[in-house]
């Protein structure tokens, strides 16, 4: 009923649905209700429609559409780095702020990682099931030296 | 309490600056987290000898050690191998003779000190097992092991 009543029945639904209505009471009546609420609700939205300006808001759309000028990519790449609104105050003041709070996290982690030269290598333990093995520290030069005391080798020829 | 707007072009611009520290913040935390608990260890194998005589060129840096802790007349650089160890990684580094191994692991590293687990390897056998404590920029010589009439010495390095 819904179909027909917005005129979007094909033309076999139409005789069929206007076959029935001739029969039926009920559905004449629901059709009817139907356009008068069509009716009802029809005359308010026109006026509606008639109050808004269309055109005006669409040309307000159009003259943005216009401004919004498309940048070569240059001058984009270029707006990326202006650095004149840094000196306002209202820029600058968060930008420092965010910058020491970056410098003290990124410090942490710099100084951590700072090599320390004053220390000498140490050799933990030391083990040679097989051979005699002997630590030597030297102070000057700061080396340490671990020697292995392996025997002559077998079957190899002495380059 | 009134509100005050900014400017079009204030926010534009710190839309675009805010990206700044953010890609910054990102690349700072990205670094860290690749380089954080990496080792960079060099190992060198260097035959020294009382066979003919000088230093390889490229055995300057340890040169001022090596000829005042040994009396060889011969110092010739083998192999140059640098790994870039992460906790508990085992590499397994081949030796000048086959069936000769290197097994380097790094067991422990704090604010400024790497441990490293070496052990070398002949014919399947443990013949050195050592734990060092390596500073940073230090050198370590392990030494010993025969290669003909020559011996070689393994310097040992890390830096991070």
């Amino acid at each position: 009923m819904g179909k027909y009543f917005d005129q979007e029945a094909n033309e076999k639904e139409k005789l069929l649905i206007e076959g029935h209505l001739q029969d039926c009471s009920p559905c004449r009546d629901a059709l009817r209700s139907m356009g008068e609420l069509k009716a009802l609700l029809k005359v308010p939205v026109e006026e509606a429609l008639q109050k808004e300006d269309f055109p005006w808001v669409w040309q307000k759309i159009e003259k943005e559409i216009r401004l919004q000028k498309r940048l070569k990519w240059w001058q984009s790449l270029h707006s990326w780095f202006d650095v004149s609104t840094l000196f306002r105050r209202r820029v600058w003041i968060p930008a420092a702020a965010t910058f020491i709070v970056l410098l003290l996290i990124t410090a942490q982690i710099i100084f951590k990682r700072t090599p320390s030269y004053a220390g000498a290598s140490v050799v933990e333990y030391l083990d040679s099931p097989t051979y005699n093995v002997m630590v030597y520290q030297s102070e000057e030069p700061n080396v340490t030296v671990i020697w292995l005391f392996e025997g002559p080798e077998k079957g190899t020829t002495p380059s | 309490m009134a509100l005050r707007r900014a400017g079009k072009g204030d926010d534009a611009f710190m839309k675009r600056i805010a990206f700044l520290p953010a890609l910054f913040f990102v690349l700072v935390l990205f670094s860290t987290a690749t380089a954080f608990g990496q080792v960079q260890t060099r190992i060198r194998a260097i035959e020294a000898s009382n066979v003919g005589f000088g230093i390889d060129p490229s055995l300057r840096d340890v040169h001022r050690e090596l000829g005042s802790l040994f009396s060889f007349t011969s110092y010739r650089l083998l192999r140059d191998e640098t790994l870039n160890l992460l906790p508990n990684q085992t590499v397994l580094i081949q030796g000048h003779h086959p069936g000769r191994f290197m097994e380097v692991t790094l067991v422990g590293l704090r604010r400024n000190v790497a441990t490293l687990r070496i052990r070398v390897i002949r014919e399947g056998v443990v013949i050195l097992n050592t734990e060092i404590r390596l500073f940073p920029g230090r050198t370590v010589l392990i030494g010993g092991p025969r290669r003909g009439e020559a011996v070689v010495i393994f310097a040992v390095s890390a830096h991070f």
